[in-house]
C-alpha cells in the first residue's frame, strides 16, 4: 500500500491450479505487469470452491474477490468447472437479493495460455475496485456488534 | 509442536532484483511456529537443497516452506528432498514469489510487501497439512484391447511381446478392421492386405494373446488395475472347436444375395461366411437374419454337409468375465453415411450428389473394394450399375467434411491423400481412363505425402479442379457432374461414369455407449476425449483406460500404429510395478457425518463416490454414507465444495488448510 | 374430511400396516396445530384437519427417534409432498416405506398465508390415500415471486440496509434450521469448528454468514413451506432470500423443487448449455 492517502484495494483470488494458475505463471514468465493488490489462493479445481470461501474473504476485508478458472471444456477434471459455474448462477440471485454488491464479484475463466487477459483482468478490477473504494457496507456487517 | 522452516530463494536476481528477499526471511521468522527463516540464492540448486536438508534434521522440523519459483515448477524437486531426509513430502509447500511477484511488480516495497502476505499464507497452509502416503493399487497384469483394426492389432501385440496377457474383443467376425479391406496403402501403395495379414495372423496364433471376435463389451466394473469385464460373445452357430474352415459349408448355403459387409455393399455373401479369405479366425458364422434354418426352420444343409459336425443352430450369446488391469480403447471409424436417410438432423446427407440413388456414385470405401484384387470385382475396376469400365472417374473431397451446415466442422485428415492413392489405383488400371478431383485444399503434411499427390498429378495426369460439385445428375448412363474452378474462375462440367465420395470419418457406431461404461469423455462428434490434447493424448481422464487411433480422431495408418504403440508403452508402464501408486491428494469422507444425501457421488466427474452401508456386527444397517474410491479420486474436490454438512474433504487443499490461508491475510 | 382421514388411519394402525401416524393436533380450535404421533388406533381421534394445519410434518421423517418408531403415515398438505420428492431424490427416504395421506387444501391460515395465494398443489399428487377434494384448485399463478419481485425494487443499497435491520434481530436460535424438512445433516456446517467456517455468534457478521449459507444450501431444494418463516421468533422475513434462489433455480434451469420426482437435482448436475453472462 502506498503511503498517500490512495485507496489500495485488497483482492483475494481464488484460482484453479490447472488453468488460471499457469495463466498467472505465464504472464509472470512474459513479465507483463500488473498491480500488487491481489493475493491468489491456489485450488485444484474451481468445482472446489464453496461460496463461503467468497463470503470469508469479504468478511476478512476482502474489497475485492475474483474466482477463475478452465474455460468451460477445458476443465482438467472434465466437469468441475461446470459444477461450479452451476453453484456461480444461484448464488448471484441470493447476493442481489441481499443487496451485496455484485460489482466487487468476478468470475472468469483464464486459461493456462491466456498471461495477457491475466494481467487485464487484475489491471482492470484494480482499477474498478479503486473507483468502488473500500467495502465499507460489509466492514459494517462484521463489526461486533 | 509444530516446527517450521522457511526457505525464501533469491533465485539470482530474478526474485532478488524486486523482493527484499531477507526482509521476507526476517518477517517471517517472527511468525509463531516458524522455527527458522533463511534466504538463499538458489534453493533449488544442490547446496539449496541442502541447506533445507540439514534444517529438517537440526531444526527437527515438522513442515517445510519454500518461497520461490512457481509449485509447477520445482515442489517435485523439494518434496523430494524432504523425503530423502526422513520427512513426510506432503508437508512441503510452495510460496510463489516469482512468476506471482518478482516478475510481474516493479515497486520493491510493494513486492515485498505482497511476498509476505505470500509467504505467510503458506506457513497457515502447511501449519494444517497432513503428512500423507502413496495410495497404493494392485495391478492385474492383464490388458484388454477394444477393437481388432491396425491400431487394435499393433497394442495388443505390443503388449503381448512384452509377457503380458492380452485380450482381444472385436465387433466384426474377424479381425482386420478397415485396413483389411483396403487396396494399396499410401504413400507407399503398398498392398494393404499384405502387410496387415501377417500381423493378424501373428494375432491368432500368439500364445498371450485371447481373440474374441464376434464380441462385444458388455460392462465394465473396477477400476485402474482392478476392473472386471463382462464380454458379450454373440452366437456364431458354428462351434469353433470343432471347426476346420474347410468351406463345404459356406460353399453350400442357399441363401447368396446378402450384401456384403465386408464389400461395403458392392459384393454379396452367403448366409454363413467368412468375410474373407484370409480373416482371423478363419471360421465362420451365421447371419441369423440371413439363414433359411433360422428364420424358416428349413434347409440346414450346412449342418447335414458338415464333415466335424460343426455346425450348432441351438447356439447361445454367451458372456464371460475377464479380470482386467488396464483397458486400451481402439474402436476406429466409420464414413459418413451420405445417402438422404440420416439418423439426426444435424447431419442432413448430400442427396446432391445422388448418393444411393445413383447406382454409380460411391464412397471411397466402397471404391476401395472395387480397385482391390480380393474384391468383388476381382480388382477390374467396374461401373456398379452395368460392369463397364468407366473411362471417366470424378472424385470428390470433403463430402461432409468441415461443412457446419451438413456435415462435421473437422477435416477428415486422410482423404486428400487417399484421392490423390485413387487417382493413381485407376490410371494404373485403366491406361486411357480420366480422373477428375473437385477439392477445397489438399492437406498433404506427412512424409512423402506430398511428393505423393504431386505424383498423381503430374505422373498421372489426374485433372484437380479447386472447387466444390453443386450437383450430380444422370443423363444416358453417364452422371453429369457440376462443379466449379475457382482457380480459373469457370464453371466445370465433367461427365463421368463413376463418381467417388469422400465421406467424412466418424467414430463407429456405438462408441459413446461404450465410453460411458467406461466413465471416458467423448466430443459432441464421438470421438473419445483424450486427458491433454498436446501432452496426453493417449490417456484418458479414466484412469487406466487409454485411446489410440482413429476413435480418439481422424488419422491415418502410420498415426494409427504409432499411437498403438504409445498405448501399449503406457499399458507396460502400468504393469511394470508391482503395485500402481497414485498421489493421495485424494478426497475422503467423514462417514459419522455423512447424511448419505450423495450429493457428492452425482456431481463427482470420476463416479469415484459410490453409496456404501455401515452395518454393525450382527449385519444390521446403522447408516449409509458416501464413500470416496481412492482409486478413481482425481482430487478436483468438486464433492467438497457441493456437500452441504461438509462431511467429506479434500487431501493437499483442506478446508482448514483454505480457511486457514484467507484467513492469514487479515 | 376429518372422519375418512380417522378411519384411513384407523385401519392402518389396525392391520399393522404402520407403527405410527404423524399427523395432526390441536388443543382448541383457532390456535395453531402442533405435530402428533398417534401408535394406537385409539387415538386418532386426536388428529384434526383444518386451516390451522400450517406445519410441515414431513421434517419428522429423517429424526432418528422417528424412525425407530416404526414404518410411519404422514398427513400431507400438497406443499409438504412436495418435500417427500426432494426428500427421495436426496436418498433420505425410501417411499415404499410410507404411506403418505395427503389432505386436499385451499389454503391454511387466516388470512390465506403468502404462499397459499400462489399455490398449484391445492391437490396432493403422489399420496397413497387422498383426502378431500379442492373445487376450483386454483392454477398456479405468476404470484409466486410476487413478494420477491417488489423487493428487489428497492436500490442495492436500500436492500442492503434492509436485511442489515432485520437480521440484526436474530439470535441464532435456530429455529429455521430446526423445523426445516431438508435440513436434515447430522452435523450442521455452523457446527463444525475445524475451520470454523461461518461464525456462530448472534452478531451482524454471524448472522449473515448463517443465512447466506442457509439459504444456499438450499438452493433448488427449497420447495417453499415458509416454516421457517413462521417459526422465526425474530419475524425475520427469510421467505425473502429462499425465493431469491428458488427464483434463479426457475429462471436459468426451468426447475422448481419438489414437482417433477423424474428430474435430476440442479445442484449435482450441469449442462454445457448453462448461460454464463457474467463470466468474462
Amino acid at each position: 500500500m502506498s503511503d498517500n492517502n490512495e485507496f489500495e484495494p485488497k483482492i483475494i483470488a481464488y484460482v484453479c491450479n490447472w488453468c488460471t494458475y499457469l495463466g498467472a505463471d505465464l504472464a509472470g514468465t512474459n513479465r507483463l505487469e500488473y498491480p500488487t493488490n491481489v493475493r491468489i489462493i491456489r485450488l485444484p479445481c474451481t468445482g472446489r470452491i464453496d461460496f463461503n470461501l467468497i463470503v470469508k474473504a469479504f468478511e476478512m476485508g476482502a474489497d475485492t474477490v475474483l474466482v477463475s478458472g478452465c474455460h468451460p471444456g477445458d476443465c482438467h477434471y472434465t466437469s468441475g468447472n461446470y459444477h461450479a459455474r452451476r453453484r456461480w448462477m444461484l448464488f448471484r440471485g441470493l447476493l442481489d437479493t441481499m443487496g451485496i454488491d455484485m460489482e466487487r464479484i468476478h468470475f472468469t475463466w483464464i486459461s493456462a495460455a491466456e498471461g495477457a487477459k491475466f494481467q487485464k483482468v487484475i489491471t482492470e478490477i484494480t482499477e474498478k475496485t479503486k473507483q468502488l473504494g473500500p467495502y465499507e457496507a460489509y466492514r459494517k456487517v462484521c463489526k461486533v456488534s | 509442536m509444530a516446527r517450521i522452516g522457511v526457505f525464501t530463494c533469491w533465485c539470482g536476481e530474478n526474485i532478488a532484483r524486486n523482493v527484499d528477499v531477507e526482509k521476507v526471511a526476517e518477517a517471517i521468522g517472527k511468525l509463531p511456529h516458524v522455527r527458522c527463516s533463511v534466504a538463499y540464492k538458489y534453493m533449488c540448486s544442490d547446496p539449496g537443497q541442502a541447506i533445507m536438508r540439514e534444517k529438517i534434521v537440526s531444526e527437527g522440523l515438522t513442515g517445510v516452506v519454500v518461497a520461490s519459483c512457481s509449485p509447477h515448477m520445482h515442489l517435485k524437486t523439494f518434496r523430494k528432498a524432504a523425503e530423502s531426509e526422513g520427512l513426510n513430502p506432503y508437508v512441503v509447500e510452495m510460496a510463489n514469489i516469482r512468476e506471482h511477484c518478482s516478475w510481474v511488480h516493479h515497486n520493491k516495497e510493494d513486492a515485498t510487501r505482497k511476498a509476505i502476505d505470500l509467504v505467510r499464507m503458506s506457513v497457515a497452509k502447511v501449519l494444517r497439512n497432513h503428512a500423507l502416503d502413496p495410495i497404493r493399487v494392485p495391478v492385474t497384469k492383464r490388458a484388454l484391447v477394444i477393437g481388432g483394426g491396425v491400431a487394435g492389432i499393433q497394442a495388443a501385440l505390443d503388449i503381448a511381446d512384452a509377457g503380458h496377457e492380452v485380450v482381444l474383443v472385436e465387433r466384426d467376425p474377424s479381425i482386420g478392421g478397415k485396413m483389411a479391406g483396403l487396396s494399396e496403402t499410401f504413400p507407399t501403395l503398398d498392398c494393404s492386405q499384405c502387410i496387415l495379414t501377417p500381423r493378424m495372423v501373428d494375432v491368432g496364433q500368439h500364445p498371450n494373446i485371447k481373440l474374441h471376435t464376434y464380441s462385444e463389451v458388455e460392462a465394465v466394473d473396477g477400476y485402474l488395475g482392478n476392473f472386471k469385464v463382462t464380454i458379450r460373445k454373440k452366437a456364431r452357430y458354428v462351434d469353433m472347436d470343432k471347426c476346420t474352415g474347410c468351406g463345404i459349408c459356406w460353399n453350400a448355403c442357399p441363401s447368396k444375395k446378402n450384401l456384403s459387409e465386408f464389400d461395403f455393399g458392392m459384393g454379396t455373401r452367403k448366409a454363413i461366411y467368412v468375410p474373407f479369405p484370409q480373416a482371423v479366425p478363419a471360421r465362420p458364422v451365421i447371419d441369423a437374419n440371413a439363414c433359411i434354418k433360422l428364420t424358416k426352420d428349413k434347409c440346414g444343409l450346412c449342418e447335414k454337409k458338415c464333415p466335424a459336425g460343426a455346425i450348432n443352430f441351438d447356439d447361445q450369446d454367451e458372456l464371460i468375465t475377464e479380470e482386467i488391469g488396464a483397458v486400451v480403447v481402439a474402436t476406429g471409424y466409420k464414413l459418413y453415411d451420405i445417402g438422404k436417410e440420416q439418423q439426426n438432423d444435424k447431419l442432413a446427407g448430400y442427396g446432391e450428389y445422388g448418393y444411393g440413388k445413383y447406382k454409380d456414385v460411391i464412397d471411397s470405401l466402397q471404391f476401395e473394394r472395387i480397385v482391390s484384387a480380393s474384391g468383388p470385382t476381382v480388382g477390374e475396376i467396374q461401373r456398379p450399375s452395368d460392369g463397364k469400365e468407366p473411362k471417366s472417374v470424378v472424385f470428390i473431397s470433403c463430402v461432409g467434411s468441415r461443412d457446419n451446415a451438413k456435415g462435421v466442422s473437422y477435416c477428415s485428415k486422410i482423404c486428400c491423400m487417399y484421392n490423390a492413392k485413387h487417382t493413381m489405383l485407376y490410371k494404373h488400371k485403366v491406361h486411357d481412363g480420366q480422373a477428375h478431383v473437385f477439392y477445397m485444399d489438399i492437406r498433404a503434411g506427412g512424409k512423402n505425402y506430398d511428393e505423393f499427390v504431386r505424383r498423381a498429378i503430374e505422373q498421372d495426369g489426374a485433372q484437380y479442379h479447386r472447387g466444390r460439385v453443386s450437383k450430380i445428375t444422370e443423363e444416358n448412363g453417364k452422371l453429369i457432374v457440376r462443379g466449379v474452378d475457382t482457380l480459373a474462375g469457370v464453371p466445370v462440367t465433367v461427365e463421368a461414369d463413376l463418381v467417388v465420395l469422400a465421406a467424412a470419418m466418424r467414430p463407429a457406431d456405438g462408441v459413446e455407449q461404450l465410453a460411458q461404461k467406461l466413465n471416458v469423455g467423448y466430443d459432441e462428434f464421438g470421438f473419445l476425449s483424450e486427458s491433454h490434447p498436446k501432452l496426453r493424448p493417449i490417456e484418458t481422464n479414466a484412469a487406466g483406460v487409454f485411446v489410440c487411433g482413429a476413435c480418439q480422431g481422424p488419422k491415418d495408418i502410420p498415426e494409427s500404429v504409432a499411437q498403438a504403440s504409445a498405448a501399449a508403452g503406457k499399458v507396460m508402464m502400468m504393469f511394470s510395478r508391482k503395485e500402481l501408486t497414485r498421489e493421495p491428494e485424494v478426497a475422503c469422507v467423514n462417514e459419522q457425518n455423512c447424511a448419505a444425501c450423495f450429493a457428492c457421488a452425482r456431481a463427482c466427474p470420476f463416479n469415484a463416490i459410490e453409496q456404501a452401508e455401515i452395518r454393525d456386527r450382527n449385519g444390521n444397517l446403522v447408516k449409509r454414507t458416501a464413500r470416496v474410491n481412492p482409486g478413481l479420486c482425481m482430487g478436483c474436490g468438486t464433492c467438497v465444495a457441493i456437500c452441504p454438512s461438509k462431511s467429506v474433504d479434500l487431501e493437499g487443499f483442506t478446508e482448514q488448510q483454505i480457511y486457514a490461508q484467507v484467513e492469514s491475510l487479515v | 374430511m376429518l372422519n375418512q382421514l380417522h378411519e384411513t388411519c384407523r385401519k392402518l394402525l389396525e392391520d399393522g400396516t404402520v407403527q405410527v401416524v404423524i399427523g395432526y393436533g390441536q388443543s382448541s380450535p383457532d390456535t395453531p396445530a402442533y405435530p402428533i404421533f398417534v401408535t394406537r388406533p385409539e387415538d386418532v381421534q386426536q388428529l384434526v384437519w383444518n386451516n390451522q394445519c400450517f406445519g410441515n410434518l414431513t421434517t419428522y421423517l429423517t429424526r432418528k427417534e422417528v424412525r425407530a418408531m416404526g414404518k410411519p403415515a404422514i398427513v400431507v398438505k400438497g406443499c409438504d409432498e412436495k418435500t417427500l420428492v426432494v426428500l427421495e431424490k436426496e436418498s433420505q427416504i425410501d417411499r415404499s416405506q410410507i404411506v403418505v395421506i395427503g389432505m386436499a387444501c385451499s389454503a391454511v391460515g387466516n388470512p390465506p398465508l403468502a404462499k397459499c395465494q400462489a399455490c398449484e398443489v391445492h391437490m396432493p399428487r403422489f399420496a397413497d390415500a387422498t383426502i378431500g377434494q379442492v373445487e376450483n384448485p386454483a392454477s398456479e399463478t405468476d404470484g409466486r415471486y410476487a413478494d420477491l419481485e417488489a423487493f428487489l425494487q428497492k436500490t442495492p443499497a436500500d436492500r442492503m440496509a434492509y436485511w442489515m435491520n432485520e437480521l440484526d434481530r436474530c439470535v441464532k436460535c435456530y429455529a429455521c434450521r430446526q423445523v426445516c424438512p431438508l435440513c436434515y445433516c447430522e452435523t450442521c456446517i455452523v457446527d463444525k469448528n475445524r475451520p470454523q467456517r461461518i461464525d456462530t455468534s448472534p452478531t451482524l457478521k454471524g448472522n449473515y454468514a448463517w443465512h447466506i449459507t442457509r439459504a444456499f444450501h438450499l438452493a433448488a431444494r427449497c420447495v417453499g413451506c415458509d416454516e421457517c418463516t413462521r417459526a422465526c421468533p425474530a419475524g425475520i422475513d427469510l421467505r425473502l432470500l429462499n425465493l431469491s434462489v428458488a427464483k434463479a433455480a426457475e429462471t436459468d434451469f426451468g426447475f422448481r423443487a419438489g414437482m417433477d420426482p423424474e428430474v435430476e437435482p440442479v445442484v449435482g448436475s450441469y449442462s454445457e448449455q448453462d448461460k454464463e453472462g457474467f463470466i468474462r
